[in-house]
């Protein structure tokens, strides 16, 4: 099976069970997307389960291919960065997580294995401090990470999780559901390899159709290229160097550093800035006349809580953004779309996003370069052997 | 001389050069450029094992990611492993914990082989940041 395990790994945190589900050929390889098949494993597994996914194309050559997909009772999150690929090569295509943990742990998953570490030592972390004692538990900076802090614990209904330690992907909630489920992370990290049909065809497919892609969309000027307050010049001023998602070549991450020049290029300050890649809580924050510094601060500040930046700005509330992020409260989301994507792409075709994501691919690159099966072909044949259905 | 200023262009395409031709080419870096996208390390296996993983590759993208400090880590035949951090580029013999702690460290890793002549990681690099030079 190319560009794919083949399999699904379910874990009851109840019971402490493991175990293993094959997936049809079918099912993978262009018949459904993920976001049809993260539905069915919850359908079948439970309506409070979490599932994680990946797309067909996750992993491939094929431009801004980095997406997963995680789902939960209250909607889902686009899993970008290294995020996907990474869940992909830890030997899954899918994760079930049903549920709960008998005490504060989190799920770790590699080499085609998935369990439940014990970590009561991690309650009372906040994110930040979490994803550090995962990888420093586990021996591997390049595990990566989606926590949450004191505001999933609480399951908050504003509660995020955070990849890594940035946030922006969860305007779902679904941090919530980690508090539901005992848990303050999932980890993973991928060691293994995918074979593609035809490795030269889709290595010269997919670099002509990003040179066409690049040629269109000009180098990019990291987060300033999709948003308006990245633009700002206090904004831009504060702006230590721009990161991409794995395969991505424009990248929209912009990293503001806020403790230490951002012209610095040596190791110096352990927590510097934030990368900012949340478009809707930077605009939030330009529309209330917050400055570029303070608002990452406050981002900095959401991330290590695993608050939504967008809600807490939003709610009203009169302490103030550090008396309210010191407890958790019970505040109602400010996005009516729990469907994790038409927010977060700031495209309006909700279709294209959902088949971009279903793909594996970035819903927010591909509306930038233009998302169309036609050019797509080359490279999907030569990865997968095989066309993609012509409905997505 | 034609494919060697190609090579210098990074427009080498499907041709393929005699080992004579490419013994002369190294990889050459400019850190700041590298955005962390991670192609280099996944096609670096294409051409040695058919495959797509960054567990196999010469080439290493290193992170620390809290700090937004990110640069390649790069075994080769003559110069021993090369860093190009993003406030510079280095060679020689590997400190203790370049390439970070992980998975499967540099040491273990196989030198560069050029990819034959046409480094792979030469032509998927979006922003050129990695450049075949004689």
């Amino acid at each position: 099976m190319f560009l794919a395990n083949g399999r699904a790994g379910v874990i009851d945190l109840s019971s402490g069970e493991v175990g293993e589900q094959e997936l049809d050929e079918e099912l993978l390889l262009g018949r459904q997307s993920s976001l049809e098949v993260v539905e069915k494993l919850a359908s079948e597994h439970g309506q409070d389960s979490l599932v994680l996914g990946t797309g067909v194309l996750t992993g491939s050559l094929v431009p801004g291919a980095c997406a997963g997909v995680m789902r939960g009772p209250r909607g889902r999150a686009p899993l970008l960065g290294h995020a996907g690929v990474e869940l992909k090569l830890s030997g899954f295509d899918f994760i079930v997580i049903k549920g709960v943990a008998p005490e504060p742990g989190y799920v770790w998953i590699r080499d085609g294995m998935i369990e439940l570490v014990s970590a009561p030592s991690l309650k009372g972390m906040d994110s930040w401090g979490r994803t550090d004692k995962v990888r420093d538990q586990q021996g591997d900076r390049k595990i990566q990470v989606l926590s949450v802090g004191p505001w999933g614990d609480a399951c908050s209904p504003i509660a995020q999780f955070v990849t890594d330690y940035w946030g922006g992907e969860d305007k779902a909630g679904l941090g919530a559901e980690f508090g539901r489920k005992n848990i303050v992370a999932v980890a993973f990290r991928g060691m293994g390899e995918f074979e593609v049909s035809d490795p030269d065809a889709h290595f010269d497919s997919c670099v002509r159709l990003r040179d066409k892609q690049v040629a269109k969309l000009g180098r990019g000027d990291g987060l300033a290229s999709f948003s308006r307050a990245a633009a700002r010049e206090d904004f831009r001023a504060l702006v230590h160097r721009d990161a991409a998602c794995f395969g991505c070549p424009f990248p929209c991450r912009s990293f503001v550093k806020v403790n230490e020049d951002p012209w610095v290029m040596t190791l110096s300050s352990k927590e510097p800035g934030y990368l900012h890649y949340d478009i809707l809580a930077l605009e939030k924050a330009h529309s209330l006349w917050i400055s570029a510094k303070d608002a990452t601060q406050l981002m900095v500040k959401c991330a290590k809580a695993g608050v939504e930046p967008c809600s807490l700005m939003s709610s009203g509330h009169r302490e103030g953004f550090d008396g309210l992020l010191a407890s958790p409260k019970d505040i109602k989301p400010s996005s009516e779309d729990s469907s994790g994507l038409s927010w977060w792409s700031a495209i309006s075709d909700r279709r294209k996003n959902e088949a971009c994501l279903g793909l594996g691919l970035c819903p927010r690159y591909w509306a930038k370069a233009g998302f169309e099966l036609g050019p797509l072909d080359p490279c999907v044949q030569s990865a997968l052997g095989r066309g993609l259905r012509t409905d997505w | 001389m034609h494919l060697l200023r190609q090579v210098h262009d990074g427009h080498l395409g499907q041709h393929s050069l005699n080992s004579w031709e490419w013994e002369t080419l190294r990889l050459d870096f400019e850190p700041l450029k590298c955005i962390a996208c991670g192609l280099c390390e996944t096609v670096c296996s294409l051409r040695r094992d058919s495959v797509l993983t960054p567990m196999t590759s010469s080439i290493i993208l290193h992170v620390e990611d809290k700090a937004n400090y990110f640069g390649l880590v790069l075994k080769t035949r003559s110069e021993g492993v090369v860093m190009a951090r993003p406030e510079g580029v280095t060679s020689g013999q590997q400190p203790a914990g370049s390439g970070g702690p992980g998975a499967k460290p540099i040491l273990l890793r196989e030198q560069c082989d050029l990819c034959g002549g046409d480094p792979r990681c030469v032509r998927i690099c979006p922003t050129k940041c990695i450049k075949a030079v004689d």
